[in-house]
């Protein structure tokens, strides 16, 4: 036991320092990046523009923090993007038909999260079988179930002007036409920093990074792994629904059917901030700061004129770059 | 309960004043058991639902079976196609269709010929289409619908667009369409472009088509950016999210000499309104505000519409359309000779928008 952890503690030091570097790297393109838009489009500049970006990149950013874990363990949560919709629309059918109050609709959408949190834990832990088989099946199953649940009919949550529409002040007030505080960003910055302490210096977290670096050396070590291994799947869907209120929020309709391809943007965000794509080491700060990095690619790419098939291109190329830096990094440590 | 929800969201009156609207056109029968396979774009949309709606309170009352899928999202094209073979395989009296791409299901399609499936397409035609594979098509004239836009827009800002040339400034109105594949979205786009160009031309005005390659091509005049007195800016976002439909409205509205925007359907609108939420430039008043026109209904653009933040919006019948499907199936089961039938779209704004011309067609 004391061996195992003196083993996870040396790896986890050295893997800090390296994500350091990563980390750092990624700060710099990221202001990089604010630069070069901000001096070939004038309306970049605005600051309009910067609580756009904010305000998009909220629900990117809470998914991203909770598949941190999953990464980290060496699996993935694929079902993060359409759970999102899913918890949203059920959240926003039981306010708008049903009469819950908004609190208890966001209650439900959140709890929703952590229960397919817990199924996708359990077949991965319990069960044995992969990852990445799980989540593709709670993807589709999400992306059915909301549909059905909510009768295929895209929902709307209370607008800013309608009852209940103060959930909307949770992550933007608006003071007067054009001038508005999007605090949602301190949310997303203590929360941030509670998980980041939650994978770093706790039990939780250790166990986490230790699935991820050697599973069958955890286990030796008389561990009962499962049950962290569940908690990483858990954390991630507790994040999706988090997600979710943030998205409701933010976006007015939520259509059923939509959502896939989000999670690719929160899962890309973390691999640009250094969580390794084979598992064992990562960041939440690295994966705030990697989200940061696509919220500005698709929102500076359009503001310089470029057409959109290129956009995807270039942030597919960026996500090739950091993985190429965990790749490279990875082989110096071996050698 | 979920009927009941269904009821509710479309309301009772507007099914049966649009049954009614199709059954005095012309009585129909079906003449035997049939069963008919029709696909969507999408469940995307309360658009759609509206159709799917339609199609079902249809074969209800004919007393046929139709089944309904579609794809998750308009852009998932070889998911649609997946379904089009899947339907042909089964046989069916007749395959309803409402393609994502115009060239992607012309395989299928003649596929369908092959195994004698009479096959009706609706809110989008496709043009090349194997010769009788396709008997009708049930589309709302979506070049004009475009069109109607455009006159309505151009209506409002021409005396605007008449100053600012006076004074040899440049105005730039923007169009955001969500693709640039389909063509219901695509003859939307270039329909209000080329109207407005015509319309600003016939009054003296120069006009120049910028940004999105497709749209540009494909318009009866681009012009030239340089003398131009209007810019029309086209952009296409990568996927069809209301959030990167927003990204490049903004980019749009953030423009000092920008005075109107069109979006051409429903995400597109939606997304224009969302880039509004932290601009705040868009209104009613040509003088103060950026006027927008957005396409189809939904509660977020009937709300913005009646509190004057969207100048108006287009709207179609997908009610009428599923039903109109469901009945030319039955025709053509039947043995009837059936032809393409165009249906409308129509400008509503603060004022005519409970109207009973406008109000059964504005779904949710």
């Amino acid at each position: 036991m004391t061996n195992q952890n003196a083993v996870t503690a040396g790896k986890r030091k050295s893997s800090l320092e390296k994500l350091g570097g990563q980390k750092f790297i990624v700060l710099l393109v990221i202001v990089g990046l604010a630069i070069f838009f901000s001096v070939m489009s004038p309306a970049f500049r605005k600051y309009t523009t910067l609580v756009s970006i904010l305000d998009y990149s909220y629900y990117i950013v809470l998914m991203s923090i909770g598949v941190t874990f999953p990464l980290i363990t060496g699996g993935v949560d694929l079902s993060i993007g359409t759970g999102l919709i899913c918890y949203s629309l059920v959240g926003g059918y039981l306010i708008s038909f049903h009469g819950f109050p908004v609190w208890a609709g966001m209650l439900v959408t959140v709890l929703f999260g952590v229960a397919i949190g817990l199924l996708n834990g359990t077949l991965v832990a319990v069960m044995d079988i992969p990852p990445f088989l799980v989540t593709l099946c709670t993807c589709m199953i999400t992306r059915g179930l909301g549909s059905i649940i909510v009768g295929g009919f895209g929902i709307t949550w209370p607008t800013a002007a309608q009852p209940g529409g103060w959930f909307r002040s949770i992550f933007k007030i608006n003071i007067a036409p054009r001038v508005m505080l999007p605090i949602g960003i301190i949310w997303v910055l203590i929360l941030v920093a509670v998980m980041a302490y939650v994978l770093n210096h706790t039990q939780v977290g250790r166990y986490i990074i230790g699935i991820g670096s050697n599973k069958e050396a955890a286990r030796l070590s008389g561990v009962n792994v499962k049950i962290y291994h569940i908690s990483a799947y858990v954390i991630s869907g507790l994040f999706a629904g988090l997600a979710a209120i943030a998205y409701s929020a933010i976006f007015t309709t939520v259509q059923p059917g939509t959502g896939a391809g989000f999670e690719l943007e929160a899962i890309g965000g973390a691999i640009i901030g250094g969580v390794s794509a084979s598992g064992g080491s990562g960041t939440v700060t690295g994966s705030l700061l990697g989200v940061f990095v696509i919220c500005l690619l698709k929102t500076g790419l359009p503001f310089i004129g470029l057409q959109a098939n290129w956009q995807q291109i270039i942030t597919g190329l960026v996500l090739i770059g950091a993985v190429l830096i965990d790749v490279i990094k990875k082989r110096r440590e071996v050698h | 309960m979920k009927k009941k929800l269904l009821a509710a969201v479309l309301g009772a009156t507007m099914v049966v004043s649009m049954l009614g609207g199709v059954a005095s056109a012309e009585e129909i029968t079906a003449n035997g058991e049939y069963t008919f396979e029709i696909i969507v774009k999408s469940y995307q949309s309360s658009y759609w639902q509206a159709a799917v709606k339609g199609i079902d309170s249809e074969k209800e009352k004919l007393g046929v079976t139709a089944n309904s899928n579609g794809p998750n999202a308009e852009s998932d094209i070889a998911d649609q196609v997946n379904m089009l073979n899947d339907a042909i395989n089964k046989k069916p009296d007749g395959i309803g269709l409402a393609a994502c791409d115009q060239e992607a299901v012309l395989e299928s399609l003649q596929a369908a010929k092959d195994a004698g499936i009479p096959v009706v397409l609706f809110d989008s035609g496709v043009p090349n289409a194997p010769e009788g594979s396709v008997y009708s098509t049930i589309a709302t004239d979506n070049y004009g619908a475009g069109a109607t836009a455009a006159e309505n827009l151009y209506g409002a800002l021409k005396d605007k667009i008449a100053a600012k040339d006076e004074a040899g400034e440049v105005v730039r109105i923007g169009e955001v369409n969500q693709e640039a594949t389909s063509e219901s979205i695509t003859s939307r786009g270039l329909g209000f472009i080329d109207k407005f160009t015509e319309l600003a031309a016939a009054d003296g005005h120069t006009v120049a088509v910028v940004g999105n390659e497709y749209y540009v091509n494909n318009c009866k005049e681009a012009g030239d950016e340089a003398s131009a007195c209007i810019i029309i800016e086209v952009a296409v976002p990568a996927q069809t999210t209301v959030e990167l439909c927003a990204t490049e409205a903004a980019n749009i509205l953030n423009k000092e000499d920008v005075i109107g925007i069109f979006g051409s359907n429903q995400v597109a609108a939606e997304g224009i309104l969302t880039a509004n939420g932290n601009l705040g430039v868009l209104g009613s008043d040509p003088e103060t505000t950026v006027l927008a026109a957005g396409f189809d209904a939904g509660s977020t653009i009937k709300a913005a519409v009646a509190d004057g933040t969207m100048f108006g919006a287009v709207t179609q019948s997908p009610l009428a359309m599923g039903i109109k499907t469901v009945d030319v199936l039955t025709q053509i089961a039947n043995g009837e000779e059936v032809t393409d039938l165009p249906t409308d779209g129509y400008w509503y704004n603060a004022e005519n928008m409970d109207s009973d011309e406008i109000a059964p067609n504005l779904y949710d």
